[in-house]
């Protein structure tokens, strides 16, 4: 177990939790004049969420041992690929889902490993256009297109 | 109408074109998926829940989610069995509930009887399967006769047994698992609520009044969670892989393991219909029970074929029995089948006692597919374990990203909003970090699928009882559940605290 990670965990969780009450304060008591309304499940909800997360707090400070299993962790490996997935979603809009699909597979293909760039290439395009094609004229599930800007996909 | 009729017309929805086609698909795709490194059933279902809501986009709702959920049965058992394949072959199982396969399993195989273990496991799911049709067919008329005649405050108490349920039995921490579970009704309540109308936690957000999509979360916690992971932490398949020579087992394998498989498919069915108690507990009773019987304990462990034959079974005749509380009761056991739920809940169709009555096509054809499903799985596997078996050597430079990609897509063909791409990549690295620090992900999506219900739930009978909380212990069934899900919490915390005092 890893005590660090838990209480902080804790304190976020307890942070949403008293998010959670104080937000439904501001929501509706009363529904067409019920007793009960749409406020009473969150606050429910946020109160026990804060019990939980003050005892899982509390349990951090009691666990016996640090485990020091130490990992050597990719970061490099993961950030570049993450960084790659965010900038895919946020401008899969704007640049169409085969360019942007083409892209971010060659560039995870390289991040994850380096070399056989061609194959690399090659699987990239064949996933990206093959998608497309099959989704956009197949099926007619409209996916965004560069047309406006590459005149084709 | 009688069971029977119903049966047949069930049969009648799964022997249509589509549904074959879709039955055969579920179970190539999930083997495949199942030998895959690094996605199991769970993940496997998660990443083409997207996928099939957009293959029967063209069909009215109701064929439309049978086809659907033929297709998502299917993989979940093709994954189940794909997962025993690299248990045998590699020593890896894909998902807990192949842990006890690889015991006597990847030994069989050191053995060069790696062909007649994976026989004996595909034949043994085959018996599973229907045994469990069986079960499901004898016992979901009258439970969810049963259920008919619950009212709210019954139907919230059974709803909150079913989440504890899951929770306590999950994971190494009840407190993580009770937080995940909380933090799951909790996102549930986002968007507009469905009693009152009112926005809630929306801050005039237009993209959060329609809630938190569970596909998104479901996908990003379970197939990106485990990309990120490995990603992260390099994970290796250092295994050799054993080649397979003969794949029909012997007489006298069959003779060996006719009665372990007998046994075990009873077994894991009743322990499948358990809610919490899924696959993974199946599996290993079922094992543990072999070696007490057996009149030669020592030979497991060696390669014995009883050691493959009662593990495999009881995982799928689990899987099987875990799908009678999620039709009959609409309370799903386990995390695969909460995320089965969420796809019925996409078509519309609520699952619980009124779903054999409003939807008889969607469940029958269920049924009657997942014989279907598990014919083609066997016929498919006998000849074809070569094949697949080729599949676990798919290099994870290739796999990963094109899982990201496949998941990006999956998530925007059903949701059009590039606010749920982010939302899927927050869920993917958070899902790597709480799993990683033992807090356990199918909690959060099971409340996340039943929140709005329960909520609903609680609200009628409270409007009901005008705001007396008092209904819930009133009524004598659902004082009962909710006595169970005390009991739930309370027996661990006293047996803990004994434990620290001897």
């Amino acid at each position: 177990m890893n005590r660090t990670f838990d209480r902080y965990a804790g304190i976020l969780f307890l942070a949403v939790a008293v998010f959670f009450v104080t937000e439904s304060k501001s929501i509706s008591t009363s529904s067409y004049g019920s007793t009960v309304g749409p406020n009473i499940f969150p606050l429910g909800l946020g109160i026990l969420l804060g019990i939980m997360s003050i005892r899982l707090i509390y349990e951090s400070f009691r666990y016996q041992y640090e485990e020091n299993e130490y990992v050597k962790l990719e970061y490099k490996r993961f950030g570049i690929l993450l960084a790659a997935s965010v900038i895919y979603c946020l401008f899969l809009e704007d640049i169409g889902y085969a360019i942007a699909t083409f892209l971010f597979l060659l560039i995870g293909f390289q991040t994850m490993k380096k070399g056989k760039i061609l194959f690399s290439l090659l699987i990239s395009a064949t996933f990206s256009v093959g998608v497309f094609y099959i989704f956009n004229e197949l099926l007619n599930i409209p996916l965004p297109s560069s047309s406006n800007w590459l005149g084709i996909l | 109408m009688n069971t029977l009729d119903f049966l047949m017309q069930g049969f009648s929805v799964a022997f249509q074109w589509q549904n074959i086609l879709f039955a055969f698909a579920g179970v190539v795709i999930g083997t495949a998926v199942g030998v895959l490194p690094g996605i199991g059933p769970m993940n496997g279902v998660a990443l083409l829940l997207p996928i099939t809501a957009s293959l029967t986009a063209g069909l009215n709702p109701e064929n439309a989610a049978a086809s659907a959920l033929i297709l998502l049965a299917g993989i979940y058992y093709g994954a189940m069995y794909g997962g025993s394949t690299t248990s045998i072959l590699l020593n890896t199982p894909g998902e807990s509930a192949s842990v006890m396969t690889t015991l006597d399993g990847y030994q069989m195989a050191k053995n060069g009887r790696a062909g007649a273990a994976l026989a004996i496991s595909a034949i043994g799911s085959f018996v599973a399967g229907i045994i469990a049709l069986v079960g499901l067919i004898l016992l979901a008329k009258p439970l969810s006769r049963i259920a008919i005649n619950f009212g709210p405050a019954e139907y919230f108490a059974l709803m909150v047994l079913g989440l504890l349920a899951v929770s306590g039995l999950v994971g190494k921490s009840m407190t993580k698992a009770i937080i995940m579970m909380l933090s799951g009704l909790a996102l549930g309540t986002i968007g507009i609520d469905a009693v009152s109308g009112s926005a809630r936690f929306t801050f005039d957000i237009p993209v959060l009044y329609s809630g938190i999509s569970f596909l998104t979360i479901a996908v990003g916690l379970f197939a990106l969670g485990e990309v990120f992971k490995t990603v992260l932490e390099n994970e290796k398949l250092d295994g050799r892989i054993i080649k397979i020579n003969r794949v029909m087992p012997t007489k006298q394998d069959l003779k060996d393991s006719a009665l372990p498989i007998a046994r075990s498919s009873v077994l894991g069915f009743f322990i499948g219909v358990l809610p919490g108690a899924g696959a993974t507990i199946a599996s290993s009773f079922a094992y543990v029970m072999e070696k007490k019987i057996s009149k030669d304990p020592s030979k497991f462990g060696k390669g014995a074929i009883e050691g493959v034959a009662a593990p495999e079974t009881a995982n799928n005749a689990a899987a099987g029995g875990a799908l009678i509380p999620l039709l009959t009761l609409g309370i799903p056991g386990s995390g695969t089948t909460a995320i089965m739920m969420g796809a019925l809940i996409m078509y519309n169709i609520q699952p619980g006692p009124l779903l054999f009555q409003n939807h008889p096509n969607v469940v029958w054809g269920l049924i009657a597919s997942m014989f279907v499903g598990n014919l083609m799985l066997l016929i498919l596997n006998m000849p074809l374990v070569k094949v697949f078996a080729k599949l676990i050597d798919t290099p994870i430079k290739y796999l990963m990203p094109l899982i990201i990609a496949f998941s990006v897509f999956g998530v925007y063909a059903v949701q059009f909003t590039t606010f749920d791409l982010m939302l899927l990549l927050v869920s993917g690295v958070l899902g790597y970090f709480l799993s990683k620090n033992d807090f356990p992900l199918p909690p959060l999506v099971l409340a996340l699928v039943l929140g709005p219900m329960v909520e609903n739930n609680m609200m009628r009978a409270l409007t009901l009882s005008n705001g007396d909380y008092m209904i819930f212990l009133q009524k004598p069934v659902a004082a009962i559940f909710l006595i169970i899900s005390a009991l739930w919490i309370i027996i661990p915390l006293i047996l803990k605290f004994r434990n620290k005092k001897l």
